[in-house]
């Protein structure tokens, strides 16, 4: 397994998270569009963190190989929070307009 | 030692009028102001005082001030033996003032503006004095001329005191317009306003050709008339009397001692440029001033204005004397004559002051008088009818007896100012100008100068007439008035000790140490010499029996050594010739005194004629005299007619013609051009606005749409984006 | 290319994640395609186990599955009714989305093919130390002790906004 597998995937997951953002009709399948894109992401980091070691002597320790699943935890961290306020604003705008679908909620067409 | 002393006298005065000024911003007075000034006087005396020694290498002292092109204007001072005598009379004279109005001034609403205002005065004066150029000149004198302003209407609330400061003002300012003209001429040809130094006007006046001096006289002549204007001659004199409407104090130092001396101190000044012709027309017209103002003088009964046509006719023998070319005799008059007149106006002053408690009823009545005459546009104040009743001689009379010092100290004036010989300095001076005179006549064999001496011998009898007449009326008989009679006393201490000591500067004895050998050197002047250089020199040496001041002429006999190289045996010719002149004049200047003073002695205090009874007689004259030759009338009638015809002229053409160009202007524009600017904007501007709008509004109509408030559609226009972004750059 | 157990699993949590995901942009069901989502994150983790990342897959698993999915059908039942499980497409945004991703999956793949210094950088095959404690001693202790607890913050943050904008408004 080279490094260019995992980014195919990723690129894949990438490319159906940005799909489904586009195409779905529904707020909270967009939402699962965007977690997708932050899965690819975190996949990305992880996989670069794994295969591509950076110069050594810029910090002389060990640890560097780490750095790309800290950052996907707090990918993962911020997914969460994201998915919170997402839901939240769904429910807001569910009892403001009585629908999540995204070409309702057109407050701002010209 | 010269620079310093001289930046403390000019900054002392100026220094305390800043103090007044200062705490004028912020709406007080500095507490003692009069103490102040008075102390900035003495300062500025001292050190004058000192400088009389410093003047043995009178040269320049100058700064560049401003440079225009190629030209540098400098200003700096110049001091020689004239400048000091001047600092010392002004210093000195001011300074008298200044502690008489100490006492004349007290209780006045505005005492502390009164003396910042002698401070302003007395500086714009020294200033005038020290300078080395003709700009320097000029600036203070139109200093002097604003503080006379200033101080004539102090009394602002009168209005013949308004009146008389715009007449001062505006009547001086006709001669300085004339000075202007001269000093621009000079500058054109010279390129320089600096009078001494290699570069200056008075080493070039040397090199001109006698050919090429018209223009200098013209120059010169108009130079002189802002003398003309300042030393109130003939025919710019009608403002110094009206000026008596200031404070007496005021008319001592401005109108009798300092700044009418800045004419004639103007013109000695730029003696060396005065050409024969401009000299004639300064001669003829001071003499003309000395006999018209002395004709006044004998039919006034206001005391003042019987001091003002005096000093009038006084700066007449002056110009008379700087005409004819007796440079130290004209300054000598002058040094002489600010004492005495300064010492008249002070003891008239201390007259008017014992009547004080009439003044303010007379004010009283005063400003109830004036708003009759309001609707009388003139600037000329009619005092003739109306005398302040505390200024009226003919209230007076006996005062002898109740003002001692007063009495005492004026006769010496008089006797001074009348030519009594030998013991009081006005005779010594006026025997210099009429012997001067006399001695330009035979010299050149002049009828013009052989007039001019009579004119001037008559003038000085009348002097002496005028001045005992004024002494008898005031000080001798019995009182006219007896309310205001029992009312009088002597003025206190800090007004009689200036008069003292102007008494004793009155005496010849005083006066005689400046005027010692050769302090004062008469300078080289354009061309006077040329023609008749043999006759002048006899002209050179004044009487040597006169005692003490024998040396003038002296002295112009060694200048004329330097100029023309001439040995000593024309020297000896002129000392035998010169003699009658001075001789002749001496013993008909004292006839005609005596019998000046005789008549009056007759006329006023035996009662042997009555003046009514001559004024009968000769009707026309004594109506002449006591109209004052109709100037006045004159002034207002033509002049002021003329000026306001002038002006109503003017204002119709304004209102017919040119209101009536304007507005057919507008009326045409109106017409045509607004019709068709109107279209215009109606039509291709509106129009142009309009139709941008509506092409803006269309197209945002339709470019509205693409704001379809989907996030989805913005998601794809940004990924479209994107990749094409992408795309060109990456990829292709 | 050797194809051992190792890289059939891989190949299968490959295809399984991939799969999945597809099935999630797809289906019409909103229920399915959460679960669908499910399978999708699992095999993310396997993903990640395969590159000895076994705390990270850990937390996937336990952060996604348990907690953000859960969070999503909870939106979904409370937003969706019976008759919107069904997720509403049209036929054009179909269409123009599907050619918008094509071209940038196409424009990925063309530059992870490109890129040179990318190239047989292959697994060598080294097995770490478990991760945990190393993980634990980087946030905690040394260069991400900021970041861990400016991260917290902003969870805190974004629970209360959460909190805030999803209640009723109270009228006062």
């Amino acid at each position: 397994m080279s490094l260019q597998h995992y980014l195919v995937i990723s690129s894949i997951l990438f490319t159906l998270g940005i799909f489904a953002v586009l195409t779905r009709k529904n707020a909270i399948s967009i939402l699962m569009g965007i977690e997708l894109i932050l899965n690819s992401c975190n996949l990305n980091f992880v996989a670069f963190s794994r295969f591509v070691e950076p110069a050594k002597n810029i910090v002389g320790r060990d640890d560097y190989l780490l750095d790309g699943q800290i950052i996907a935890i707090f990918g993962i961290v911020l997914a969460a929070a994201e998915a919170a306020v997402f839901l939240a604003i769904i429910l807001a705008i569910y009892r403001e307009f009585g629908s999540i679908r995204p070409d309702e909620v057109d407050t701002l067409k010209g | 030692m010269v620079v310093p002393l001289i930046s403390i006298i000019l900054l002392a005065p100026l220094a305390a009028f800043t103090i007044f000024a200062l705490f004028g911003l912020a709406k007080r007075s500095f507490p003692r102001q009069d103490i102040l000034s008075t102390a900035a006087m003495l300062v500025a005396l001292g050190c004058s005082l000192y400088l009389l020694n410093e003047t043995s290498d009178p040269k320049p002292l100058t700064v560049e001030w401003l440079s225009l092109g190629s030209i540098t204007l400098s200003m700096g001072f110049y001091l020689d033996s004239v400048t000091v005598i001047m600092l010392i009379v002004v210093t000195l004279v001011s300074s008298l003032v200044h502690i008489f109005s100490i006492g004349y001034m007290h209780g006045d609403p505005r005492y502390p503006r009164f003396f910042a205002f002698l401070s302003l005065f007395s500086f714009s004066m020294l200033f005038l004095v020290v300078s080395d150029n003709l700009l320097g000149i000029y600036i203070g004198w139109e200093l002097v001329g604003l503080c006379s302003y200033l101080l004539i209407g102090f009394w602002f609330e009168k209005d013949s005191a308004a009146n008389a400061c715009k007449k001062a003002f505006l009547t001086t300012r006709v001669g300085d317009v004339g000075m202007f003209i001269g000093m621009m001429m000079l500058f054109k040809q010279f390129d320089t306003l600096s009078l001494y130094g290699t570069d200056g006007i008075f080493e070039a006046v040397r090199t001109l050709e006698a050919g090429q001096i018209a223009w200098l006289s013209a120059a010169g002549i108009l130079i002189f008339c802002g003398a003309v204007g300042k030393s109130a001659q003939v025919p710019l004199h009608t403002w110094l009397p009206d000026a008596m409407e200031g404070p007496t104090p005021v008319s001592a130092l401005i109108h009798a001692a300092t700044m009418v001396a800045a004419g004639v101190y103007l013109v000695a000044r730029m003696f060396p440029i005065l050409t024969p012709s401009s000299s004639l027309v300064i001669a003829y017209v001071g003499g003309i001033t000395a006999i018209v103002a002395a004709t006044i003088a004998i039919v006034r009964f206001d005391i003042k204005r019987v001091l003002a046509y005096s000093t009038v006719s006084q700066l007449g023998f002056m110009m008379l004397a700087l005409g004819a070319g007796s440079y130290v005799a004209g300054l000598f008059h002058l040094t002489t004559h600010a004492f005495f007149k300064a010492l008249l106006f002070l003891g008239s002053g201390s007259v008017i002051h014992a009547f004080h408690a009439m003044h303010a009823h007379h004010d009283e009545e005063h400003a109830d008088d004036n708003e009759d005459e309001h609707d009388n546009h003139s600037l000329v104040h009619e005092h003739g009818s109306e005398i302040p009743p505390d200024q009226d001689m003919r209230n007076m009379g006996g005062l002898r007896r109740k003002m001692p010092f007063t009495f005492f100290t004026m006769l010496i004036a008089t006797l001074s100012i009348s030519g009594v010989p030998f013991v009081f300095s006005g005779f010594w001076s006026k025997d210099a100008i009429l012997g001067g005179v006399l001695e330009r006549a035979m010299g050149w064999n002049s009828v013009h100068h052989y007039i001019l001496f009579g004119v001037v011998l008559l003038a000085a009898g009348i002097t002496a007439f005028y001045m005992f007449r004024l002494i008898f009326m005031t000080f001798f008989g019995e009182p006219r008035n007896q309310e205001m009679h029992d009312m009088a006393h002597e003025s206190p201490w800090v007004m009689v000790v200036p008069l003292l000591i102007l008494a004793a500067l009155s005496l010849p004895v005083v006066n005689k140490w400046w005027f010692k050998e050769g302090y004062i050197n008469k300078p080289y002047q354009a061309h006077v010499h040329e023609p008749t250089h043999a006759q002048l020199r006899p002209d050179s040496k004044t009487g040597d029996t006169n005692f003490g001041f024998s040396n003038f002429g002296i002295s112009e006999a060694e200048a004329a050594e330097e100029e023309g190289g001439h040995d000593t045996e024309h020297a000896d010719d002129a000392h035998h010739g010169h003699g009658p002149a001075h001789t002749i004049a001496m013993v008909l200047s004292i006839i005609v005194a005596g019998l000046g003073i005789l008549l009056s002695w007759l006329f006023y205090h035996k009662r042997r004629f009555t003046a009514e009874s001559v004024a009968t007689t000769f009707r026309p004259v004594y109506t002449l005299f006591w109209n004052k030759y109709y100037f006045d009338e004159f002034y207002n009638g033509v002049l002021v007619a003329l000026t306001v015809w002038k002006s109503r002229l003017f204002a119709k053409f304004d209102l017919s013609i040119i209101d009536g160009i304007v507005n057919g202007v507008a009326t045409i524009t109106r017409a045509i051009f607004a019709a068709f600017i109107g279209f215009f904007d109606n039509r291709v501007i509106d129009g142009i606005v309009n139709r941008v709008a509506k092409v803006i509004w269309s197209v945002g109509g339709r470019v509205r749409r693409i704001q379809t408030g989907a996030i989805q559609t913005y998601l794809f226009v940004v990924l479209g984006g994107i990749v094409l972004i992408i795309l060109i750059f990456r990829v292709l | 290319m050797d194809f051992t157990l190792k890289t059939f699993i891989f190949y299968g949590f490959a295809l399984l994640t991939i799969g999945s995901a597809l099935a999630v942009v797809t289906l019409r069901n909103i229920v399915h395609t959460a679960f669908a989502l499910m399978v999708t994150l699992f095999g993310v983790a396997g993903l990640y186990v395969f590159l000895q990342a076994d705390f990270l897959a850990a937390t996937q698993v336990i952060v996604y599955v348990g907690g953000i999915l859960v969070l999503i059908l909870f939106g979904v039942m409370m937003t969706s009714g019976r008759l919107e499980m069904r997720i509403h497409i049209e036929r054009g945004q179909l269409l123009l989305g599907a050619g918008i991703s094509i071209a940038l999956l196409m424009l990925l793949l063309t530059v992870i093919a490109n890129m040179p210094v990318w190239k047989n950088l292959t697994d060598d095959g080294r097995s770490l130390e478990p991760t945990t404690e190393q993980i634990g001693t980087m946030i905690l202790q040394e260069k991400f002790l900021l970041p861990f607890e400016v991260v917290s913050v902003l969870l805190l943050v974004a629970l209360i906004g959460a909190a805030l904008i999803s209640r009723k408004e109270v009228r006062d």
